[in-house]
């Protein structure tokens, strides 16, 4: 499979190296920050804002400049950092992680817009600046330890947002969030340095943490992979999280202020998924594909298991939460269902849970500064006196629930079809969870929003024209994502059908007759056979992956050897 | 400067006349600059008018440290074989690591690297001390002799080749640092602290001593390149122990190495041997804990690295477990008898066994890269502690009064800065990213990983979350109390006046641990150039076979070739 | 004229869009009048794409307009399939949608969200017709979960009442779980055919195994049921009720919950590769579910719930005519019904316009003089639905009727029972509202549906009955009512539907083949694998004659029970009936009750056992800590102890190393 993963594929963009400029400026947005003096909240907004917008813009020049058609790794910068142990600054985009690039783009600047601190602004801004370097930095990472570095910076601004801007029991939540997250991250580390230094990928054998060295090396034994892909799990699930590990999240989100819950489920939870498609199946395919039966079980006990949760909270906050520990099992189960339509959805949950989770929670943040309270018993028939709000709820509620032609359903349906592919029993089982999210959000809503509005809420203003504005690129994404995906897809689609034969070519050459599961497995019959999905274009999308296949087996084939 | 230096090399080409031991004073330079540099204080001290000098004791102590440091460059060239040092060309011979005094003292990478530590250690803490002294009214020459002598001592045991001259190095040390716990002369705790350490102190001085008996007795020999000798232990860095031979009945050999342990695991505080350490470092004097906290560690740890990993690497089977189980025990104990701890220097003493935990396990690696891990820790460790002990020397005020964690209570408001730099040093000790302390962790993960001792790894890195609750308490009482939700509070603690030395030593941690976190290079690679190497002194007779350590031509190739090769 | 199918949607999708920005401003009655014209537009393109179908060869054709979901070999396009099945639903939805519109502007007159109503029936309408048109089975679930969202939105459209918005999360709720079904048969037909385009994976799908047929036709089949209100999600149709009249009579008679049969006579191939036990088991919940509801409409005391019964029975109809192989009598049927109940309902709108409404049938009767108009059309509407020849109602369920027959003489007998039920409960409506004296200013008696709604308020409120409550507190206040005619934008809708009630039956006669023109029409679609039922015309008048007597007397003994007073009432309406043999209430208290401990079971088990066991751990090192502090007692003989103990230790373990 080297080959297929091999470094020229990674072409450098032309001109200024675009990645790493997206990286550190963040970076150098806080440390202006930390020169200007406290007693300037508005210079701080001022400079935050201008920060995150330009580092978002080059996330959309990114997205279009893009290669749609390129399989490989492009922007490439590469830049060693400790030569001593190979450790490089080496960033790059690849389809998968594209559009969470841009996902992060998007929603740091909108939650700049959407929210202000009620106290000590240098530090809040300093804090939201640093994790948005933290979460570009882990989305463009090629180098294993630069990976972790990033992985780690993003716990503790979130550490202090929480804890310093929160509500309620803010400090357990925010240390209960730091424990948590270092200790998954503990086990990861030692698993990158022991994997560094088995596939001693260096220069004369040394440690390497180059990414792709490491998996080209292929130096990993089938036992070491699956000892080292549990080490990195680990981290992955809490971050995600995975069902036994999730309780840190409704305490970090209902404690959160509202800028902080936005990036939180819009972009932090997805690094745990994406390091599970980045670091777990391109690393250890072998051990993914052991460990799948597991991680398909406990997703989707988390995906029924969070909807029923949800449903019997009594804080919105903390119901949107467990409504996150659903969703998020929607992306782990498209992963580990290993098909193109799986991955595919995966992605496109992830991108679409940040849109509407992120603006769930922008709205509850309107909702917040007017009402001071997420307890659903003391709202009451609110559509009444804010149809604006109400309405804008009902379209990213319904996003949320999958309704078709919004967002949310492209990517869960993609998801279930693709496990239903390989894993029928998980997706059929997981489907119900679509019945408990209409459920848990409509009984919500209807506490909330409809009856006879009381005197407490009585009062409550409707949104103001710049809140409305702060809303509108959510909802057009919302619309465009659901209606008209493609382009998203088409994007995302090379890279996973390389990751897809890569985890199949490895398998095979470890002896397993393992395939990647198709409709091919379904019953032949014989109009269909010969015809393809579909008439017109689509068969071009049909068929790189086909023939992808077919060679990524053969030429593994040889490597089984070695 | 640089002409007497050259003046110096050319006096050293000249061939010995009469077979003596011969003493290469530059060799020693550092230990004589620091020595000396203690006495002309207390000299000029006691001969001039008080009022007028006290002023300067500080800036003379820094100027000697920073002497001493400069002292090493040269011999640093020397050793690591460059060509040019600056702008000035270095002899083309003598080259690489050398021994002098008959074999007791040996100047390789390993001890310079060290002694530079030690002299930033008493740089770090007589700025420190500047502002505590006048504020406590304790200002006189004492202390910064003292720190003085302490570091050459320190920089004796992290050079000596012999465990006479390794214990001289550690009396000294130690000896010094009883004063300075008890330093503080209007405060009991102090006193207190003091003679618990002096007793302590010299009750496991006692076990080191008869440890050194023993292996005398066993080896014949105290002289660390005797014994190689004695065991024929060839290419004898790193624990590569090629060929290393082990006496039929090493009963007193090991039994000495067993008590060399517990003295030396009492110097770097390790579990079960930690116990004095918090009741010390809560009671002595703050500065002289920031001082000792660095200066103390490195000697002890250099001194394990040179007498277990590079003397002793063919007995690692025997006394690699002991030092993982004293690794184990201070990391556990160390992190969970933090967090119950009301006290910051309480707190902060925990931790440092805690770190000195994870410095046990770079040893306990025994390889090339558990060295340079050790190294780099403790240099990172050095400013970490220096600087957490620089704030709590300041917040704790008059008397050290002011030290329990409720103290700290909106800190962030009161004295933002304070606050934000004391951050930086607690979030670097946790081991967040871009910070020295996580490279540090990692590079000793590293160096344990490659040891394929992995589930010591794993624990190291468990306790390490757990030591994390410790420095997100003290962060919290600063920032996370008071703040506009609910309980808006008095500031617990009034404005601080921050002298300008304090100002300069906190400035040089902060910048070092952000620098060694970002751009750790540098000092990687130092700490990879810093190998302790074994080297017979240039005696009359000539070197038997099997111990022809690198000649001068060779030695430029001296680090790569002390990789460790497991199985080879 | 056929490439325009696009705009059929489309035109429907533009008014909500248009309403969407500027339906506030345009206000009252503009919107309505905007969404009426593009109803009405896309009802002519419709006609002219029917007319323009008829040159295309096998009267099909597909429009692609883009790749919709491009995933590997999973491949959709949002295109459309235009054949006689869609064509002949398109043509009904859009025009009885059309009139359902107009009556709307009279309907809502004055409600202060008049323009969002209009909003969400074009958005509605959009859907629906997605739904029919789309060319694959995924377009098909869009619409399909589209109108379930507008029916949601539109039922809670009166929110302020908890009544109304439990109704619609109650609906939309139910008819997820069959959308569940929906999903996992997608999912199954792509694993199957590599495609789930219509034109692809229909024409094959006879030569799939029997198993694979059965299970895709299965898990539709569940969510048709869920769609269509048959047993046992039927729930939430009645409740339903709760939204606006012209609501009730488009989505909850006329169109959505049609869907489901739809889908069945869509997919009527697969069901003919399915084993036989599905049909069967189809026909069977049909005719039961319409035996059922028939029974319960005939106690009903809300004119609209004695109609939202009836749709349900009349659906059972149409799944008894697809399990019985008669899929283009399911949809002629289908057409006929929407014509005559949506009829029904505006008119029942039109009464509860005119008695403020007011929906007890106890509180109404002698309407006839002061809303003759009303009163008329509704006759007419009734005459069709009790299948009294030669109204539209008689042939299409007479069809019904004779494929039954020719498939199962119980399944048969079952279905002619029922419409006697179906006469005589229609017949008692018709009675209690249009004829005897007027009882709506006599003091409300305290009658057993206040009991009714008392047994469900028990049954954890929210949750129950929703319009029987929306009616007890109907009953609560009282005031002088003045019945009156309603507008012409109200009433001109009426006739025009009650033309096409009368009339619609002649689209197909049993007679002739040449005056079987629906059949002919639909034949491409359903006539391979359709029943066959070739009757020699002696037989046919049989059993018309017989379906006659049944209506008539059913009729009679209305009459005779209702306005004669010969019979008690209460023979014919016990509270068993009223109640809906409990099953309402039964669900929700398992709801209320079992359902919900569960949930909260789990989410304590959530606070207490896996956070629990997290904060555990955290004490855990926390007392652990606590613990060892103890041997730090600060006494120096303490500390030598320790490092003695702690050298000794050493010393024996190296002593265990020695080789002596």
């Amino acid at each position: 499979m080297t080959n297929l993963l091999a470094l020229e594929e990674a072409h450098t963009a032309a001109g200024f190296p675009v990645l790493a400029v997206m990286v550190l400026l963040p970076l150098v947005g806080a440390a202006v920050m930390a020169l200007i003096p406290r007693t300037r909240p508005d210079l701080h907004r001022l400079v935050a804002i201008i920060t995150a917008c330009s580092a978002g813009a080059l996330t959309l020049w990114v997205l279009y400049q893009f290669k749609t058609n390129d399989a490989g790794f492009q922007f490439v910068v590469s830049q060693t950092w400790v030569s001593s142990f190979d450790i490089k600054f080496y960033l790059g985009v690849d389809g998968i992680s594209l559009f969470l690039l841009v996902l992060t783009g998007v929603l740091f600047p909108i939650a700049l817009f959407a929210a202000k601190p009620d106290h000590d602004e240098k530090g809040y801004y300093l804090w939201i600046t640093l994790l948005m370097a933290g979460c570009l930095g882990v989305f463009c990472a090629l180098d294993l330890f630069l990976f972790f570095l990033f992985f780690e910076l993003t716990i503790v601004p979130l550490y202090f947002l929480i804890g310093r801007w929160g509500h309620g029991r803010k400090v357990y939540a925010a240390t209960k969030f730091f424990l948590f997250t270092m200790f998954g991250s503990a086990f990861m580390l030692v698993s990158i340095v022991t994997l560094a230094l088995l596939a001693g990928a260096g220069e004369n054998g040394q440690t390497s943490f180059d990414l792709i060295k490491i998996v080209e090396s292929g130096a990993i034994s089938q036992n070491w992979g699956r000892v080292l892909f549990c080490g990195f799990a680990i981290a992955f699930m809490v971050k995600t999280p995975v069902f036994p590990f999730h309780t840190w999240l409704p305490d970090a989100h209902t404690e959160a202020p509202t800028a902080g819950s936005i990036d939180l489920a819009g972009v932090l939870l997805k690094l745990g998924t994406y390091g599970f498609m980045r670091y777990g199946l391109y690393l250890f395919p072998e051990a993914t594909v052991w460990a799948a039966p597991v991680m398909l079980t406990l997703a989707t006990i988390g995906i029924i298991y969070g909807a029923i949760v949800a449903a019997m909270q009594r804080n919105l906050k903390r119901l949107v939460a467990y409504s996150s520990v659903s969703h998020m099992g929607f992306a782990i189960l498209g992963l580990f269902a290993l098909t193109t339509q799986g991955l595919e959805g995966s992605v496109l949950v992830m991108i679409n849970h940040g849109i509407t989770t992120g603006a769930m929670f922008i709205l509850l943040g309107f909702l917040y500064s007017r009402r001071h309270t997420y307890d659903i018993a003391s709202l009451k028939g609110l559509q009444t006196v804010a149809p604006v709000f109400a309405g804008l709820f009902t379209i990213v509620m319904f996003s949320s629930i999958g309704v078709p032609g919004l967002n949310g359903f492209v990517g869960e349906f993609l998801v279930l079809l693709g496990t239903f592919v390989s894993h029928r029993w998980w997706a059929v089982v997981a489907a119900t969870g679509v019945i408990l999210a209409a459920l848990y959000m409509l009984w919500a809503y209807q506490r909330v929003f409809h009856g006879e509005v009381d005197d407490a809420n009585r009062d409550m203003p409707d949104l103001k024209l710049t809140e409305r504005l702060v809303m509108v690129p959510l909802i057009l994404l919302i619309v465009f994502l659901g209606v008209y995906p493609k382009p998203v897809l088409e994007r995302i689609q090379p890279s996973v059908e390389r990751l897809l034969v890569h985890v199949e070519a490895v398998n095979r050459a470890a002896g397993h007759d393992f395939h990647i599961a198709t409709t091919e497995d379904g019953e032949h019959l014989e109009p269909v056979a010969d015809e393809p999905a579909n008439d017109g274009e689509p068969k071009t999308d049909a068929e790189p992956a086909a023939d992808a296949e077919t060679s990524g087996t053969t030429q593994t084939a040889p490597e089984a050897g070695q | 400067m640089s002409r007497l230096y050259t003046a110096l090399l050319a006096a050293d080409v000249a061939p010995p006349r009469i077979p003596t031991p011969q003493i290469a004073w530059r060799g020693l330079l550092p230990i004589v600059v620091l020595l000396v540099g203690g006495i002309v204080l207390l000299t000029i001290a006691s001969l001039t008018r008080k009022r007028a000098t006290t002023r300067w004791y500080a800036p003379f102590t820094v100027v000697v440290a920073l002497a001493a440091a400069a002292t090493t460059m040269p011999l640093w060239a020397r050793v690591q074989s460059w060509d040019k040092l600056l702008w000035i060309d270095m002899p083309a011979s003598p080259r690489g690591p050398f021994s002098t005094a008959a074999g007791a003292i040996g100047i390789d990478g390993f001890g310079l690297f060290v002694a530079v530590v030690v002299c930033a250690t008493v740089v770090l803490g007589a700025l420190i001390a500047d502002d505590y002294l006048r504020r406590e009214g304790l200002n006189g020459p004492e202390f910064y002799a003292l720190l003085l002598i302490a570091a050459s001592g320190a920089v004796v045991m992290a050079m000596a080749d012999d465990f006479i001259v390794l214990f001289l190095g550690l009396e000294t040390l130690s000896i010094a640092a009883y004063v300075l716990a008890a330093m503080h002369l209007r405060r009991a705790q102090s006193q207190e602290s003091g003679l618990k350490y002096f007793v302590l102190g010299g009750f496991s001085s006692a076990f080191l001593l008869y440890g050194i008996a023993l292996i005398y007795g066993g080896t014949g020999s105290t002289s660390f390149i005797g014994i190689k000798n004695y065991f024929g232990t060839s290419v004898t860095a790193a624990g590569a122990s090629v060929g290393g031979r082990v006496p039929v009945h090493g009963g007193l050999i090991l039994l000495g190495l067993a008590l060399l342990l517990v003295g030396l695991g009492f110097k770097v505080a390790a579990v079960p041997f930690h116990s004095w350490s918090p009741d010390v470092y809560d009671g002595a004097p703050t500065p002289s804990v920031a001082f000792m906290a660095g200066a103390v560690k490195a000697g002890a740890f250099a001194a394990f690295i040179r007498v277990f990993v590079l003397t002793f690497p063919n007995y690692v089977t025997d006394w690699r477990p002991i030092v993982i189980a004293l690794a184990v025990l201070s990391m556990f104990v160390g992190s969970v008898l933090a967090i119950v701890q009301t006290n910051v220097k309480r707190m902060l003493a925990y931790s440092s066994i805690n770190h000195a935990g994870f410095i046990l396990v770079a040893v306990a690696a025994s390889s090339a890269q558990g060295t340079s891990a050790v190294l780099f820790y403790l240099a990172a460790y050095a400013f970490l502690v220096a600087g957490s002990f620089g704030v709590v020397s300041l917040v704790s005020g008059r008397g050290d009064s002011r030290i329990g964690l409720s103290d700290y209570r909106g800190l962030s408001k009161s004295n933002p800065l304070l606050a934000a730099t004391l951050v930086v040093f607690l979030l670097a000790q946790a081991g967040v990213p871009f910070t020295s302390g996580f490279f540090a962790k990692f590079y000793v993960i590293t160096a344990i990983a490659d040891a394929k001792i992995y589930w010591l790894g794993v624990f190291a890195m468990v306790t390490a979350v757990i030591a994390a609750v410790l420095y997100l308490r003290v962060i919290v009482a600063m920032y996370l109390t008071g703040g506009a939700h609910g309980d808006e509070t008095e500031p617990a603690t009034p404005r601080i006046h921050v002298g300008i030395a304090a100002r300069i030593a906190l400035g040089i941690c902060v910048l070092v641990t952000l620098g060694m976190g970002i751009f750790p290079e540098t000092v990687v690679s130092l700490a990879e150039h810093g190998t302790p190497i074994l080297i017979e002194p240039p005696a009359p007779t000539p070197p038997p076979a099997g111990t022809g350590e690198p000649s001068p031509t060779t030695s430029t190739t001296q680090p790569s070739s002390l990789q460790l090769q497991p199985g080879s | 004229m056929v490439s325009l199918v696009w705009l059929i949607p489309a035109l429907p999708l533009l008014g909500f869009l248009l309403l969407l920005a500027v339906g506030p401003r345009l206000g009252e009655p503009i919107a309505g009048w905007l969404a009426t014209a593009m109803v009405a537009g896309s009802f002519v393109v419709s006609v002219l794409a029917f007319i323009g179908l008829h040159s295309q060869p096998d009267h099909t054709t597909t429009f692609t307009l883009f790749t919709w979901i491009p995933a590997g070999r999973f491949n959709v396009d949002v295109g459309f399939l235009l054949d006689p099945l869609s064509s002949a639903m398109i043509l009904f939805i859009t025009g009885v949608g059309a009139l359902i519109h107009l009556y709307s502007i009279g309907y809502m007159h004055g409600d202060k969200k008049f323009s969002k109503f209009f909003l969400y029936l074009n958005l509605f309408v959009f859907s629906m017709l997605l739904l029919v048109l789309g060319d694959n089975l995924l377009l098909t679930f869009v619409g399909w979960e589209g109108v379930g969202t507008c029916s949601y939105l539109l039922i809670s459209f009166w929110f302020e009442k908890p009544a109304n918005a439990s109704a619609g999360k109650k609906a939309f709720v139910t008819n997820r779980v069959g959308d569940w079904g929906f999903m996992v048969g997608i999912f199954i037909t792509w694993f199957t055919f590599g495609t789930i385009q219509y034109t692809q994976f229909i024409p094959v799908s006879p030569g799939a195994a029997t198993t694979t047929a059965t299970i895709i036709s299965l898990m539709l089949f569940i969510g048709a049921v869920g769609k269509s209100a048959q047993i046992p999600l039927y729930l939430w149709l009645p409740d339903a009720m709760a939204g606006p009249t012209p609501v009730s009579a488009l989505i909850h008679a006329a169109t959505m919950v049609t869907a489901g049969v739809y889908v069945m006579v869509r997919i009527n191939p697969m069901l003919h590769a399915a084993s036989p036990w599905l049909p069967t088991l189809i026909a069977w919940v049909g005719v039961i579910t319409a035996l059922f509801a028939a029974t319960i409409a005939m106690a009903q005391t809300d004119i609209k719930k004695v109609l939202a019964y009836s749709t349900v029975s009349q659906l059972g109809y149409m799944f008894l005519a697809v399990g019985v192989g008669g899929y283009w009598v399911a949809i002629f049927h289908m057409i006929t019904h929407a014509f005559f109940k949506a009829l029904l309902f505006l008119g029942a709108g039109s009464v509860i316009h005119g008695m403020d409404d007011e929906q007890d049938l106890r509180r109404m009767g002698g309407l006839r003089k002061l809303m003759p108009i009303t009163a008329a059309t509704f006759i007419v509407g009734w005459l069709a639905i009790a299948g009294v020849p030669p109204f539209s109602g008689f042939w299409s369920k007479d069809e019904i009727l004779t494929y039954a027959f020719h498939q199962n003489i119980a399944l048969y007998l079952v279905g002619l029972f029922t419409a006697l039920l179906t006469a005589f409960y229609m017949s008692r409506q018709v009675f209690l509202v249009f004829y005897g004296k007027a009882r709506w200013n006599d003091p409300a008696e305290p009658s057993t549906h206040e009991a009714h709604s008392d047994a469900e308020a028990a049954a954890e409120g929210a949750e129950a009955g929703a319009a029987a409550v929306a009616t007890a507190v109907d009953a609560g206040e009282h005031h002088e009512i003045h019945p009156h005619e309603s507008p012409w934008t109200m009433w001109v809708p009426l006739v025009v539907l009650a033309v096409f009630a009368a009339i619609a039956g002649f689209i197909n006669l049993p007679f002739a083949d040449s005056t079987k023109y629906l059949e002919n029409w639909l034949e491409p679609v359903t006539g391979r694998y359709g029943a066959v039922v070739d009757y020699s015309n002696g037989t046919i008048v049989a059993l018309l004659t017989i379906s006659t007597i049944v209506a008539l007397s059913g009729i009679g003994v209305a009459f005779l029970v209702y306005r004669r007073r010969k019979l008690p009432a209460a023979w014919f309406e016990p509270p068993l009936f009223l109640q809906g043999w409990h099953y309402d209430a039964a669900v929700s208290a398992f709801m209320g009750g079992p359902g919900r401990a569960g949930f909260n079971a789990l989410s304590w088990f959530d606070r207490t056992i896996i956070d629990g066991a997290v904060n555990g751990i955290g004490a855990l090192a926390r007392d652990t800590g606590s613990i060892v502090r103890r041997t730090q007692s600060g006494l120096v003989r303490t500390y030598a102890l320790a490092v003695t103990i702690g050298a000794v230790l050493l010393m024996l373990f190296v002593l265990t190393r020695v080789n002596w």
